[in-house]
């Protein structure tokens, strides 16, 4: 199952510069899995404990997958994940 | 009777093009001229926010912001220019000035402060809709926590480098910023404006959609509010809207579902003091997860010399000198200014 991931910017370090990288996997929980061995130490960037951050959501075509089924929401081939950190400036 | 030149503060008629956008229309502007609104932070996203709704004919404005103008602001804080930096206006007195020639009918209450948990009820107690134009998650969980307690709408907004995000707030209705964002990036975990950059244009886009959602609530019409998260990168040319309003049911918010208003309560957040006789302020950061020194080290490379050990990280920007210490904790040297401070504090350690 290939699914497509946004890696967001501070993460592309990471992943060579790529905003969008394919990975496969049944479900978010192994695309993530997928995802940290094909590059390594983004996966401690995005999950604590086997729990996704809580400062980072997870949507499963635009979906947010904490009212799906978290990890274990199932994804099939063509299927879009994004990952969005929470973003702060605005003021200064 | 005024001449053709005078405006006539009764009349509705430099509003006729507004108007004419059937959703809003006369009595849709009558709401608008009566609604008060509540501006925290007047920055890139305030400015911004201030000018659309100054133009559009809110009936009453209150800026808070404590922060004063630099050179580096005039790029994006659209309602500033070179005479507010000579001049060293804050910002909220400097925006002021400016709105009031925008449109004399718009009542306009610059302060210079701290939102803190100490002064926000007071500051959003009379409002309509509280607009988020902070730059910190710490002052935005605290205006949520005042704005589900009194039931109020608020819009959140937050841009980095060339995208940003946006959800609009209804207690009682929609999801509420912790429901969505459960808790704050770790200070160093999170980009911010000084070490990722800004675009204006970001801004102006992320700014005017948290400006027309204040304009629906005012008028009457949040059966039109945006109730997804939005989500855009200009450079990348990415629109999303993802979907959160279940997330309303699903999670389990201390806020929305136990009434737990930590923030306000002066749980959590910076207690900041100065350090007498040292020219230096500690900014004390209470939190349970502890600061990667390495993380917060790559955040800083192009901006600074950063040196760490285990114990603490150490760099200089602009003459002032950060020592940051592991539990989030920071002791910067070079001012005395608890707002400033904290202003530096967020710029480069993070929120």
């Amino acid at each position: 199952m290939a699914v497509k991931v946004q890696i967001p910017t501070p993460l592309r370090q990471y992943t060579d510069g790529q905003d969008v990288v394919e990975v496969s996997g049944t479900n978010v929980g192994e695309v993530l899995q997928a995802l940290g061995e094909k590059y390594p130490g983004i996966t401690e960037r995005l999950l604590e404990n086997g729990r996704v951050r809580r400062f980072v959501n997870i949507y499963v075509n635009d979906e947010d997958i904490r009212y799906l089924n978290d990890l274990d929401t199932p994804v099939k081939d063509g299927d879009e994940v994004a990952i969005i950190p929470a973003v702060a400036g605005g003021q200064a | 009777m005024s001449g053709p030149n005078e405006h006539n503060q009764e009349s509705l008629d430099r509003y006729s093009r507004q108007m004419m956008f059937p959703e809003i229309g006369e009595e849709g502007q009558r709401r608008i001229r009566r609604g008060r609104v509540t501006l925290c932070g007047c920055g890139a996203l305030g400015t911004v926010i201030a000018n659309v709704l100054t133009r559009a004919g809110v009936g009453f404005l209150r800026i808070i912001d404590r922060d004063f103008i630099e050179w580096h602001n005039l790029q994006r804080q659209v309602l500033f220019d070179e005479d507010d930096v000579r001049e060293c206006l804050p910002k909220a007195e400097a925006a002021a000035r400016k709105l009031r020639r925008i449109n004399s009918d718009v009542e306009i209450e610059p302060i210079v402060a701290d939102v803190d948990h100490t002064n926000i009820l007071e500051f959003v107690q009379d409002a309509d809709v509280i607009l988020d134009g902070t730059d910190n998650f710490e002052t935005r969980y605290l205006i949520n926590d005042a704005a589900v307690k009194l039931g109020k709408p608020w819009v959140y907004g937050g841009c980095i480098g060339s995208h940003g995000q946006t959800m609009t707030i209804i207690p009682g209705e929609t999801p509420c910023l912790r429901c969505v964002i459960e808790s704050a990036p770790p200070p160093g975990m999170a980009p911010t404006c000084e070490t990722a950059g800004i675009l204006g244009s970001a801004v102006n886009v992320i700014a005017s959609l948290q400006a027309v959602e204040a304009l629906k609530i005012l008028s009457g019409r949040k059966d039109a509010i945006n109730r997804n998260l939005i989500y855009i990168d200009i450079w990348e040319d990415v629109f999303k809207a993802f979907k959160i309003e279940a997330l309303r049911e699903k999670v389990d918010c201390p806020t929305c579902k136990k009434g737990e208003f930590p923030w306000l309560e002066g749980k959590f957040g910076s207690h900041t003091t100065t350090l007498c006789g040292r020219n230096a302020v500690q900014v004390v950061h209470r939190r349970n997860e502890r600061l990667s020194f390495e993380e917060l080290a790559e955040k800083l490379k192009g901006v600074s010399d950063v040196r760490y050990n285990r114990f603490m990280l150490r760099f200089t920007v602009d003459g002032y000198e950060f020592t940051v210490f592991p539990d989030g904790r920071a002791i910067i040297k070079g001012t005395n200014d608890i707002a400033k401070a904290r202003t530096l504090y967020a710029q480069y350690v993070g929120n």
